[in-house]
C-alpha cells in the first residue's frame, strides 16, 4: 500500500538536497550585518549621537532624504547611523548570549545524555525549574537586579538558553550512546573522555548547528524585547531601544514613522534570516539522516 | 445509463478491464506497475489475483476502483463496470459509487481503521450518509451486521475503539464496513496477512459466506496462492505487471501451465511435508518496473527458460482445459519443459541435492 | 489514579523551587532593603530614614537569616497576602493591585490564544488539503515572515496602521470604559500576540494533518465514499490534534511574555505592564508576586495540558 508515494509524502521525503539560494541569501545578509557590527566606528557614517539640527527644514524630526538616508529623530540624530550602530549590541548580545548557552546546556546535555544518573536527574529538575518561568519574565526579573552591561546582559540570556540547549543536547546523546558503535568502543574498555569527544560530540554537533542558528535569531529578538523595555544594556544603542524612541509617543510614531519603522527592518530581516538559514539547514541534515 | 443495458444478463462481465495499462511517476523514471491487463469478472462471481509484491495485483484493484494516488494515472486500456466506463472518471465522479456498489477490504485492520473513533460509528457513518438512516435505525442495522459477521456482544463492541478488538475481530469490522450499504462489488486486498493462522480461515470462510449471500462479485489480492484455493472461484496469476495464467480455480492447481505459477504452488508449505522440509522458494527478485527486460518478464528466474524466452514477450495462449489461458512459450507439460526438467533432475541427483 | 498524583507532587514541587529562586534571586542579586525603600535606605544620616529603615526591617524581617525570611514570606503568600507596595504616596497592598489588573491580563491572554486556534485551525486544513500547491506555499512563505517578526515590532506596526492611519481601532485603554469596549479595545493587542502563535499552530497542524491524511485509515474512509471535506473534518482532524493541544498549552507562557509587550505598547494596566513598571521602580514585592503567579499558572497549565492529553487519546486513557 505504501509501495508508492502519494505527491504530499514526496515533497517532504525528496526535500531538496542542497541549500539553495535562498539560504546563500541568509547567509549573506548576516555576513553583511556581522560586518556591519564590527567596523561600524570605521565606516563613513555620521555620528550616532550628534544632532544634525537644520533652521532650514524647521524642526526635527527630519524625513528621509539624501543627506539623512533613513531620516532623523526627535532630537535630530541621524537614525541610519543609529540603526547600524545598533547592530553591534544586538547582534553581540545574541552571539554571546548563544554562545554561552550552547557551551554550558551542551556540556551539560551531552554529560547527562551519556552519564546519566544523578547528573541527570539533577540537570534535568533544574531544566524544568527554568523552563517554568515564561522566558521573557525571568530576563526580564535576572537584568532587573544587575548593573546591565554587555556581558552580564549577554550572560542572563544565554543562562535562559541553557535549558532548551541542554535538552536538546541531552536527547541526541541519549540517541547516540545506546547505538552499537558507542556500546562496542566501551566494551573494548575505551575511555569515557575519548568516546565523547570521538564518537558521541560529532554526531551531535550536527542537529546543534542547525540550532544554534535558530537560538540565535531567538536571543536577538529577546535583547530586542528587553531592550524594548529598557532592560538590556544601559546606555547603549539597541534597535529594541530604537524602536520604542520611535513608538513610545503616539505623535511621533504618526509623524515620523521612519524612526521606528527602519530598525524593525533591520531587526525583521536578521531575524528573517536566521530563521530561514537555521530551517534549511535542519532540512539539510535531516534528510542525511533519514537517508541513512 | 438506459434501461436495456440494465437489465445485464448473469453471464456478461460484471467488472472488466480490457488492456489495461497504470504507470507511476517515479524519481527514478515510469514504473509499469500494470502493464496491459485484461480479466473479466461476472456477478456473483470471485477473482483471486496472485503475485508477488511488485506484481501489480495491488494496483490493479486500485486503477479499478479509481483509488491511485496523485503520481499513478492509468495510462492505456479502458476499466468498465456493468457495461459503463470507469477509467477516466475523477474521484468525485467516482464518489457516487464507492460505499454504495463497490466496496475495499485492506489488509491490515490496525492501521485502517480510524483509532480515535468508535467502531460502531465508522460502519454507521456509511448506513446514515449513502442510506438516509439516522442514529437509531442505523445502531440497529449496525449491530445486525455484526452479527452477521459474527462479532460477539455486538451492541458491547459498538462503542469500543479499534485497539480494544483483537486483530480478528478488527478484520471482522472491516467486512461490516464494507458490506454495509450492500455493495456489488468488493475489492480484498491481502485480508488475511495480517492475522494469525488461526483466524485467516474464519475471516476467509467469512467473506466466501458473505459473498454469496448477497451475490456480490469479489476481486480478493493476495500472495498466498494457498488463500485463494478453497475460496475464489477464478485465478489470475501476475507478474511484472502482467497476466500470465488465469484459469477457474481447480483448473488451474490440476493442470498448470506456467512455470512460475507451477513454483508459487510448490512453495505453499504443506502439512504433508515431512517437518524440516526446506520451503521450496523461487531464487531473484521481481523485475525492475522501470525498465523491465525484454521477453517474458520471468524468464530471468525462470529454470526452464530459453532464448525464444528472453528474446519474445509470450502471448496469452488458451489451453485445452476450458476457461484457460496462460503466457508461456514452453509451458508445463511442452516437451521442452520435460527436457529441462530431466536436465535439473539429473544435476539435482549428482550434487547430492534434495532434502 | 497514581499517575494523577505524581504529576500534583511534581508541580507542586517545581512550584516550590521557582519560588526559592525568585526569592533567593530577589534578595541575594539584589539588595532587600533598596528594592524596598528606594534612596531612603542608603539616606543613613536622616533620622526619618532611618526610623523608616527600622520599621522595615521589622516589616519584612530583614535581619534574619535568608531561609527564615522566606519560610515568612511563603506562609504569607500561600494565603493571599503579597506584602505591601513599595511607592511614594502610600502604600496600596500588592494583592490589590494585582486583583485589578489580572483580569485583563487574563482576558489579553484568554482573546490571544482563541484568535491564534480559532485561525490556525481552518488555516491548517485548507493549506494541507491543498499541499504542495501554490496557495501552500504562499501560505508557509507568509507564515514565515509572521514568525520572524517579534511582537513588539509587530506591535508597533499593528498600532500604526490600524490605530493611527486607518483609525479602525482605539489608542488606548480606557480603564473605566464599559465591558464591551475595553473588550473591543483589546482587539488589536490580543491579535498582537496571538498572529505569530497563530502561524507557528499553523505550521504544526498542518504537518501533522498532512500525515494523518496519508494513513491507510484516510484511504478506507474513502473507499466509503465520503466527501473530501468530511474526511478532512471528521476522521484527519481528531487524530491530527493531539500535538497541536500539547503545543497550545504549552505555548501559553509565551504568550503570558507576549503580553508583557503588548501592554506596554497599548497602554492597558494588566500585570505584564506592571511588572515592567515595578521592575524599573525596583519594587520588590509587586516584582515578586507577579513573578511567582506567572510562573504558577504556566506550571497549573502545563499540568492541566498534561491531563487533557490521557483524556482526549483513547488509546493513552488508563
Amino acid at each position: 500500500m505504501s509501495a508508492v508515494n502519494s505527491s504530499a509524502g514526496a515533497e517532504t521525503a525528496v526535500a531538496r538536497k542542497k541549500l539553495g539560494f535562498g539560504f546563500w541569501l541568509c547567509i549573506g545578509w548576516l555576513a553583511a550585518m556581522v560586518f556591519i557590527a564590527l567596523f561600524t566606528p570605521l565606516l563613513p557614517l555620521k555620528s550616532p549621537t550628534a544632532n544634525f539640527l537644520d533652521s532650514s527644514q524647521g524642526r526635527p524630526p527630519y524625513s528621509p532624504s539624501w543627506k539623512h538616508w533613513f531620516g532623523t529623530d526627535k532630537d535630530a540624530r541621524d537614525v541610519f547611523a543609529r540603526t547600524l550602530y545598533g547592530a553591534r549590541i544586538s547582534l553581540t548580545v545574541g552571539f554571546s548570549a548563544i554562545t554561552a548557552g550552547f557551551l554550558v546546556g551542551g556540556t551539560i546535555g551531552v554529560m547527562s545524555g551519556y552519564f546519566r544518573g544523578w547528573i541527570d536527574r539533577v540537570s534535568s529538575f533544574v531544566f524544568v525549574v527554568l523552563l517554568s518561568f515564561p522566558s521573557l519574565v525571568l530576563a526580564i526579573l535576572l537584568t532587573s537586579l544587575i548593573e546591565r552591561s554587555l556581558l552580564t546582559v549577554s550572560l542572563v540570556l544565554g543562562l535562559l538558553s541553557i535549558a532548551p540547549v541542554g535538552r536538546l543536547a541531552r536527547a541526541a546523546t541519549l540517541q547516540y550512546s545506546e547505538r552499537e558503535f558507542v556500546l562496542a568502543a566501551r566494551q573494548i574498555g575505551a575511555k569515557d573522555r575519548h568516546i565523547i569527544v570521538k564518537e558521541i560530540l560529532p554526531n551531535v554537533a550536527i542537529p546543534m548547528s542547525s540550532l544554534a542558528l535558530l537560538g540565535m535569531a531567538v536571543a536577538v529578538v529577546a535583547e530586542g524585547g528587553l531592550a524594548f523595555l529598557g532592560l538590556s544594556v544601559e546606555k547603549g544603542i539597541t534597535w529594541g531601544g530604537l524602536i520604542q524612541l520611535g513608538s513610545d509617543a503616539s505623535k511621533t510614531l504618526e509623524k515620523a514613522p521612519w524612526i521606528s519603522f527602519f530598525p524593525i527592518l533591520m531587526l525583521f530581516l536578521t531575524v528573517l534570516s536566521l530563521n530561514f538559514a537555521g530551517d534549511r539547514l535542519r532540512t539539510f541534515f535531516d534528510v542525511k539522516e533519514m537517508t541513512l | 445509463m438506459n434501461t436495456t443495458s440494465a437489465v445485464a444478463s448473469e453471464s456478461e462481465p460484471f467488472i472488466e478491464t480490457v488492456g489495461l495499462k497504470t504507470h507511476f511517476r517515479t524519481p527514478r523514471g515510469i514504473a509499469r506497475a500494470v502493464d496491459g491487463v485484461t480479466i473479466q469478472i461476472r456477478r456473483g462471481q470471485s477473482l483471486g489475483v496472485v503475485g508477488e509484491s511488485g506484481s501489480g495485483k495491488t494496483v490493479l484493484s486500485r486503477s479499478i476502483m479509481g483509488l491511485l494516488p496523485r503520481n499513478g494515472v492509468i495510462r492505456e486500456g479502458s476499466v468498465r463496470y456493468r457495461g459503463e466506463e470507469i477509467g477516466n472518471r475523477t474521484p468525485k465522479e467516482m464518489r457516487s459509487v464507492w460505499g454504495r456498489e463497490m466496496a475495499m477490504v485492506f489488509q491490515d485492520p490496525m492501521t485502517s481503521l480510524n483509532p480515535v473513533m468508535k467502531v460502531g460509528k465508522q460502519v454507521t457513518e456509511s448506513l446514515r450518509l449513502h442510506l438516509g438512516m439516522n442514529a437509531a435505525e442505523a445502531t440497529e442495522v449496525a449491530e445486525k451486521i455484526f452479527r452477521d459477521v459474527r462479532i460477539p456482544e455486538p451492541s458491547r463492541r459498538l462503542n469500543q475503539y479499534p485497539h480494544e478488538l483483537s486483530g480478528g475481530m478488527r478484520q471482522r469490522v472491516m467486512i461490516a464496513i464494507a458490506m454495509a450499504c450492500g455493495p456489488n462489488m468488493l475489492f480484498a486486498d491481502e485480508p488475511t496477512t495480517a492475522l494469525d493462522v488461526t483466524v485467516q480461515a474464519q475471516i476467509l470462510e467469512l467473506l466466501s459466506e458473505q459473498i454469496h449471500d448477497r451475490n456480490m462479485s469479489m476481486l480478493l489480492v493476495t500472495h498466498n496462492l494457498g488463500v485463494v484455493a478453497g475460496y475464489t472461484d477464478e485465478i489470475a496469476v501476475m507478474y511484472g505487471g502482467k497476466v500470465v495464467e488465469r484459469a477457474p480455480t481447480k483448473v488451474l492447481f490440476d493442470n498448470v501451465k506456467m512455470p512460475y505459477t507451477e513454483a508459487l504452488l510448490q512453495s505453499i508449505p504443506r502439512l504433508t511435508q515431512p517437518s524440516h522440509s526446506r520451503l521450496a522458494m523461487i531464487p531473484g527478485r521481481p523485475p525492475d518496473l522501470v525498465n523491465p527486460p525484454t521477453g517474458c518478464r520471468f524468464a530471468p528466474r525462470c529454470a526452464y527458460a530459453r532464448d525464444l524466452c528472453r528474446s519474445e514477450e509470450p502471448p496469452l495462449t488458451t489451453a485445452e482445459t476450458p476457461d484457460h489461458t496462460f503466457a508461456c512459450h514452453f509451458p508445463v507439460g511442452s516437451p521442452e519443459y520435460l527436457e529441462r526438467k530431466v536436465e535439473i533432475e539429473r544435476r539435482g541427483a549428482t550434487t547430492g541435492g534434495g532434502n | 489514579m497514581r499517575y494523577y498524583v505524581q504529576r500534583v507532587a511534581l508541580a507542586i514541587l517545581l512550584l516550590l523551587a521557582v519560588s526559592m529562586l525568585t526569592f533567593g534571586a530577589l534578595n541575594v542579586l539584589g539588595d532587600p532593603l533598596f528594592n524596598i525603600l528606594g534612596p531612603v535606605a542608603g539616606d543613613v544620616n536622616n533620622p526619618d530614614s532611618i526610623k523608616m529603615i527600622e520599621l522595615a526591617k521589622s516589616e519584612f524581617s530583614l535581619d534574619r537569616p535568608l531561609p527564615v525570611r522566606y519560610a515568612i514570606w511563603l506562609s504569607d503568600f500561600v494565603r493571599g497576602d503579597f506584602g505591601v507596595t513599595f511607592s511614594s504616596t502610600g502604600q496600596p497592598p500588592v494583592s490589590g493591585v494585582i486583583s485589578e489588573r489580572l483580569p485583563r491580563t487574563v482576558t489579553l491572554v484568554a482573546m490571544a490564544q482563541l484568535f491564534a486556534i480559532l485561525v490556525s485551525i481552518p488555516w491548517a486544513l485548507i493549506t494541507a488539503s491543498r499541499a504542495g500547491k501554490i496557495s501552500d506555499r504562499i501560505s508557509t512563505l507568509n507564515a514565515f515572515f509572521l514568525v520572524a517578526m517579534p511582537n513588539f515590532a509587530l506591535a508597533v506596526i499593528l498600532k500604526f496602521f490600524f490605530s493611527i492611519k486607518l483609525g479602525w481601532m482605539p489608542l488606548t485603554f480606557v480603564a473605566d470604559d464599559p465591558l464591551s469596549s475595553r473588550l473591543f479595545q483589546m482587539i488589536l493587542p490580543a491579535l498582537t500576540i496571538g498572529l505569530p502563535v497563530a502561524a507557528v499552530y499553523q505550521r504544526l497542524l498542518r504537518t501533522d494533518i498532512i500525515t494523518t491524511l496519508q494513513q491507510d485509515f484516510i484511504l478506507l474512509a474513502r473507499t466509503k465514499g465520503l466527501s473530501r471535506t468530511r474526511i478532512l473534518l471528521v476522521h484527519a482532524l481528531r487524530p491530527s490534534l493531539f500535538s497541536f493541544i500539547t503545543v497550545v498549552g504549552l505555548n501559553t507562557g509565551a504568550l503570558i511574555g507576549g503580553s508583557i509587550v503588548s501592554e506596554t505598547v497599548f497602554r492597558i494596566p494588566g500585570i505584564g505592564s506592571t511588572l515592567v513598571e515595578s521592575v524599573l521602580r525596583n519594587d520588590f514585592p509587586v516584582v515578586l508576586a507577579i513573578v511567582m503567579i506567572v510562573a504558577s499558572s504556566f506550571v497549573i497549565i502545563n499540568l492541566l495540558v498534561d491531563f487533557a492529553y490521557t483524556l482526549i487519546d483513547p488509546r493513552v486513557r488508563r
